[in-house]
């Protein structure tokens, strides 16, 4: 041992001491990555569960049918090319996510329109078969079949469901293994048997985030309702923005907590080692040498519980996703970055205490009267 | 070497001016064997924190090597208490968390082989087969030999020993003081209320409300 004064040896010889530090500042890492983790997955699994609408924008005449030949041909009027537009029919059913259900589209479309959507979405190798024409019959991809836990022949929709009702049982018949969630089914069907009995239209554009928002611009204020997903997005931040202001102050609360307990245990620790600090001015050291070791030992315990902190985060959250999410088709990242970026707050402010608890304690330390204390 | 000039050290006591020491003149030179003696509250162990820069006197100077502590700041102070004095204390002081060689090489300055040093100073002072153990598995002599050869690891122009055998019992406190006079490298200033341990001093100063006498 050529360095007995380092830091990191009162750190590793009193582990009765720091180790609750370290684990006081990981469990707290832990819990903000942990909620700010859970609450991110939310606009992470709708960016997801209705990442298909990046494809195509949809145009909704509200309560008028007759109005839609006039809504296509102000459709016509876009400055950006328009590649193609499907007249569907919806019907609706939920899906299961970490905030309860959520409702999903089953798109009623032709066999034409499926066949230009199946590759313009990419939805991937197909088990199973088509939906026939004006059959119960609906074709699904695997992320759905996983949240919804159906397999081919198991019913989407049905009479006795009255959430994801359809007068008759309407059955999956293929499963796509692509990553996107989409259903689609007959548009014979679903017009049929499905309200509103209005024709909505998608459009898929060449540059379709560029005609999303003139479509918006465009369309506001007018009989018809433009769906993006720009939109979409903007939706759920706005719903989303009380809960992580919330989110905020619980954490702010909790970094103070935190602090002040830290900070209270590094001046109860420093007290106790007077001492070592008496002693080692008296033999030559100088108070700027003491406060730099002392804090680099609290940046170090600090750094420690941080370190501690994040790699609890990322494994208690990779286990929840494996375990409890992926099954689900729920969404969690464990490695996100906006999560980890909420936990810096909480070393910098104990790191910050330390630091002044510290120089407080050796602004005014005389060794001789620790010395003439005579205590061990 | 070190020259006390009309030292004086007053503390204020809830108003009332208390000397610790008054008037002090000395000279320590070379490697002289003073020992200084008194009852508690005479003012011997303050005498030494001035002798050693510990402590600012109220009045007059204290010079070592013609240098006056109270010019110099604390990082100078600090390197001179470190690299030429030695210290040696009442109370064995030792960091728990390490081990003897440990803390002698806490009062290491001068570079890389401090550890074969420190260890030799240990085997000399009887502690070889104990070096690697911690303060809580020596007793209060062994601890106070550790703490010489802390005190020693630098070879000390002067070595400071406040009451080092207060705390030990006589055949140890007696063993203590051969040992530092012993393998001192410089002047020894000694300071103890027991006139026994000063038989090998060169000279005796006594002590009485702060002023100095020669004895």
């Amino acid at each position: 041992m050529r360095k007995p004064l380092a830091p990191h040896v009162f750190l590793l010889r009193n582990l009765s001491r720091t180790l609750p530090m370290v684990l006081v500042i990981g469990l707290a890492v832990l819990l903000v990555a942990g909620i700010v983790s859970l609450v991110n997955s939310i606009p992470l699994s709708v960016r997801s569960i209705y990442g298909y609408s990046k494809a195509f924008a949809a145009a909704l005449p509200r309560n008028d049918p007759a109005y839609l030949p006039e809504l296509e041909r102000e459709l016509q009027k876009s400055p950006v090319p328009i590649e193609r537009v499907l007249r569907i029919r919806v019907a609706f059913f939920n899906v299961r996510s970490i905030v309860g259900k959520l409702p999903f589209v089953l798109h009623g479309l032709s066999s034409e329109d499926a066949a230009f959507l199946r590759e313009r979405l990419a939805l991937g190798r197909l088990t199973g078969r088509l939906p026939s024409r004006n059959a119960p019959e609906a074709v699904i991809t695997r992320r759905l079949a996983t949240n919804l836990r159906l397999d081919i022949g198991d019913a989407l929709l049905s009479p006795a469901d009255p959430q994801n009702y359809s007068p008759q049982v309407v059955r999956v018949v293929g499963i796509h293994e692509g990553d996107l969630w989409f259903a689609y089914g007959d548009f014979d069907y679903v017009a049929r048997h499905h309200l509103p009995p209005v024709d909505d239209l998608l459009i898929v554009a060449k540059d379709q985030r560029a005609f999303d928002r003139w479509a918006v611009e465009h369309f506001r204020g007018s009989r018809a309702r433009i769906l993006t997903h720009e939109e979409l997005l903007r939706e759920t931040d706005d719903s989303l923005r009380v809960l992580l202001q919330l989110l905020s102050v619980v954490i702010g609360l909790l970094v103070v907590v935190v602090t002040v307990m830290i900070g209270l245990f590094i001046n109860i620790y420093l007290g106790q080692r007077l001492t070592e600090f008496g002693l080692l001015q008296a033999i030559g050291y100088t108070r700027s040498f003491l406060a730099r070791r002392a804090s680099a030992e609290a940046a170090l315990l600090v750094g420690m519980g941080w370190v501690l902190g994040v790699a609890l985060s990322v494994g208690v959250l990779w286990a929840a996703k494996v375990t409890l999410m992926d099954p689900r088709a729920y969404y969690l990242e464990p490695l996100d970055g906006t999560a980890l970026g909420y936990t810096l707050p909480l070393p910098l402010s104990v790191l910050a205490a330390s630091l002044l608890t510290i120089q407080l304690r050796f602004r005014r330390f005389d060794p001789v009267v620790v010395i003439e204390r005579r205590v061990a | 070497m070190i020259v006390a000039s009309d030292v004086s050290l007053v503390y204020n006591d809830h108003g009332r001016e208390v000397f610790a020491c008054r008037e002090v003149n000395l000279t320590i030179s070379g490697k002289e064997f003073i020992g200084v003696l008194g009852p508690s509250g005479s003012g011997k162990s303050s005498l030494l924190y001035l002798l050693s820069g510990l402590k600012d006197p109220t009045d007059g100077a204290v010079r070592y090597r013609g240098v006056e502590f109270q010019a110099c700041d604390d990082r100078r102070r600090a390197a001179i208490r470190r690299k030429e004095f030695g210290f040696v204390f009442q109370y064995p002081y030792l960091i728990g968390f390490l081990s003897a060689l440990e803390n002698v090489l806490t009062g290491w300055a001068n570079g890389a082989e401090g550890v074969e040093r420190a260890a030799d100073l240990l085997e000399r002072l009887g502690l070889g087969e104990k070096m690697h153990r911690r303060p809580d598995e020596l007793s209060g002599g062994e601890r106070q030999r550790v703490c010489i050869a802390r005190a020693l690891l630098n070879g000390p122009k002067a070595l400071f020993a406040d009451e080092p055998t207060a705390s030990l019992d006589p055949k140890t406190g007696e063993e203590v003081v051969r040992l530092l006079a012993e393998h001192r490298t410089g002047a020894l200033i000694l300071v103890t209320h027991d006139r026994r341990i000063l038989s090998g001093a060169d000279r005796v100063l006594r002590m009485e409300d702060g002023r100095v006498f020669d004895d």
